[in-house]
């Protein structure tokens, strides 16, 4: 605990002082001198040395000046005054002033070697002291930092926070806390939790504390909680104990997290489950109850009607066949598990290739077709899955159709666009029904559509694949008039 | 005489199997596709029962056509059944499943699809032929 290669500056203008003290400290320390007061002064305060010897008589200025002027810079530099007129007064003067010692010369090498390495020691002492000093200081710092990031990550994060003491009173909450509760209110930390809580919650926190107490050990909760009813706001609100040093129980700490959209999710999914099961229950009683009619001979020997029995089964059984391709082919669009063979699509020869399919069709209900379709414009898409597209525009076209109708088909482009419009002369749709058009399972439902079947699917099923090659498709319509569908491709250039 | 039954359901196939069925076993049957044409049929025909359903052009529409029923003078005369087999778990926002929707519609009681044919005579037999 010694500072070797310590650095001293005598201030004295007595060249002998200056050289004794040369003689017997300068092989182990750094020693500087100065004879004048003023230039003592100015390399003194500019850096701190380990030692100043400081002559009281220097011929400028006093040493007491000297003394005071560096100490004030230097608040603990350890200055040792040397005099050859001695006096106690003078001695008491700068000892309170704060010098570390006050000498007479000339002076006793004895002594003198001993006191300079005291003084040493104890400038040693204060360096560590400082050093220590500005280390706790700097982690201060550093923690204060710490702080303020914590409570910045806190404040930032999607998740509510929330600390209850064992008293139920709220000692923290961040601000996403607020929102997932639905309250505007502002919560003063150490108010009681029963005033703010939803109830759910408060039981949660209460059922922890309740056990913690008592079996002194508890894991979290993790619980659904209806914020907003129905499905509005649902959090997951997980609630942990918090257990001190000694192991007793402090509080608790709940995180929420919204879990609306996957509510919501899982609702409509639910929902679209339950109008599977019950568009498929209907066609499937519909049968069974004409099996049952012939079966059990329930109308006598009317063949006639049996038959009617035996034939409308038939389409419903077809139209049962239909809807569970629909909807395998909603659920693999709906997980992504599509492969498409992207092609370069030819619009004009696919549409015309496809209204070929329905001639048969349309012959039969002397439906006629206008085509204006313009050659050379492509789409980057699944031949097949454009196909199905205007395969049920089309086919629609002539469902929906009055008998002796027509139906026109064009293909234009449209800007970045490649145009398509299926116009027909049949039922049209009412606004009502045009809103509901591409709803899964809706079907329009009056005295024209009665006796044509359909799973419902089918526009459902259009508009995704419109969707996934970033299309759009438009509906026109007048009920009873009839309706143009319009789907708009993105265009590709011949070359591309 | 024979009583009259009234079907008023878009179902063809529910009418197909019930008006031969009832016909069958004596009953005069009218059928209507919609609730205009149920309107209408309830005034010239004057049933003794009516069987109608719940969803038709719309999910109200047989609630609709009930309480419309229920100011008729001819309704004093006739036993009306809502037949439905839609409930709020289908995404329907109006059922016959709880009481006050029962109340609210006023019929004269609520039969849940499927029901057989038999056991629609069945009831027939029991809720009204015993009545009267």
């Amino acid at each position: 605990m010694k500072i070797l290669d310590a650095r001293i500056l005598i201030i004295d203008a007595d060249t002998e002082v200056v050289e004794f003290l040369k003689n017997h400290l300068g092989t182990q320390h750094v020693i500087e001198s100065t004879g004048s007061g003023i230039d003592g002064i100015a390399k003194g305060s500019s850096s701190e040395y380990d030692i100043y010897f400081i002559s009281m008589s220097l011929p400028d200025i006093s040493g007491r000046d000297v003394l005071h002027a560096i100490r004030k810079v230097h608040e603990e530099a350890i200055c040792i005054m040397m005099s050859s007129n001695p006096s106690i007064d003078s001695a008491v003067q700068t000892t309170q002033m704060g010098a570390y010692n006050y000498i007479s010369k000339p002076f006793d090498p004895e002594k003198i070697i001993p006191m300079v390495h005291r003084a040493l020691e104890r400038r040693w002492y204060i360096l560590e002291a400082r050093r220590l000093r500005e280390e706790r200081e700097n982690n201060l710092a550093e923690l204060s930092v710490d702080k303020s990031r914590l409570a910045t990550v806190i404040n930032s994060i999607d998740d509510g926070i929330l600390v209850i003491n064992q008293n139920k009173e709220i000692i923290f909450y961040n601000p996403r806390f607020l929102q997932l509760i639905d309250t505007d209110r502002q919560i003063l930390i150490g108010d009681s939790m029963f005033r703010y809580l939803p109830q759910s919650l408060q039981k949660q926190i209460c059922e922890i504390l309740q056990k913690a107490e008592s079996d002194g050990k508890t894991g979290a909760i993790k619980q659904e909680l209806v914020i907003k009813p129905p499905f509005e706001l649902v959090v997951m609100a997980n609630t942990a104990p918090i257990f001190g040093e000694n192991g007793q129980c402090l509080g608790v700490v709940s995180v929420l997290r919204d879990i609306t959209e996957m509510k919501q999710l899982e609702q409509s999914k639910s929902r679209f489950v339950n109008m599977v099961a019950h568009e498929l229950k209907a066609p499937l009683a519909a049968i069974h109850s004409y099996l049952k009619m012939i079966l059990d001979n329930a109308l006598g020997d009317d063949i006639v009607t049996y038959n009617t029995y035996m034939k409308r089964s038939l389409e419903r059984t077809e139209a049962l066949m239909e809807l569970i391709n629909d909807l395998m082919n909603i659920f693999r669009m709906d997980s992504k598990a599509v492969k498409r063979n992207l092609e370069k699509v030819e619009m004009a020869d696919l549409l015309e290739n496809t209204v070929e399919l329905f001639r048969p069709q349309m012959e039969e209900r002397e439906i006629s077709v206008n085509l204006a379709l313009k050659h050379g414009l492509f789409v980057k898409a699944d031949p097949e899955e454009i196909r199905r597209v205007f395969t049920n525009l089309i086919s629609n076209a002539i469902k929906y159709n009055k008998y002796e109708g027509s139906i026109d088909i064009s293909c234009v482009e449209d800007g970045r666009w490649v145009k398509v419009s299926v116009k027909d002369t049949g039922i049209g749709m009412t606004a009502d029904e045009k809103d509901r058009l591409f709803q899964e399972f809706f079907r329009a439902k009056n005295k024209f559509t009665r006796d044509i079947t359909g799973t419902g699917l089918g526009l459902a099923i259009l508009k995704k694949i419109v969707d996934e090659y970033a299309g759009r498709i438009t509906v026109d319509t007048e009920f009873g008039k009839g309706s143009t569908f319009t789907v708009y491709l993105p265009r590709v250039m011949s070359g591309e | 005489m024979s009583k009259k039954i009234l079907l008023i359901d878009d179902d063809t196939d529910l009418i197909n199997v019930y008006k031969p069925f009832l016909q069958k076993h004596g009953f005069e049957v009218e059928a209507a596709y919609n609730s205009e044409e149920g309107k209408k049929l309830f005034k010239s025909f004057k049933p003794d029962v009516v069987f109608a359903d719940l969803v038709m052009e719309h999910f109200d529409s047989g609630f609709v056509l009930c309480h419309w029923m229920n100011q008729q003078p001819e309704r004093k005369n006739a036993h009306v059944v809502i037949l439905t087999s839609t409930g709020h778990e289908t995404g329907y926002r109006f059922s016959t499943q709880t009481s006050e929707e029962k109340t609210w519609i006023n019929a004269d009681d609520y039969l849940e699809k499927p029901i057989s044919p038999n056991d629609l005579l069945q009831y027939i037999k029991d809720k009204v032929l015993k009545e009267t």
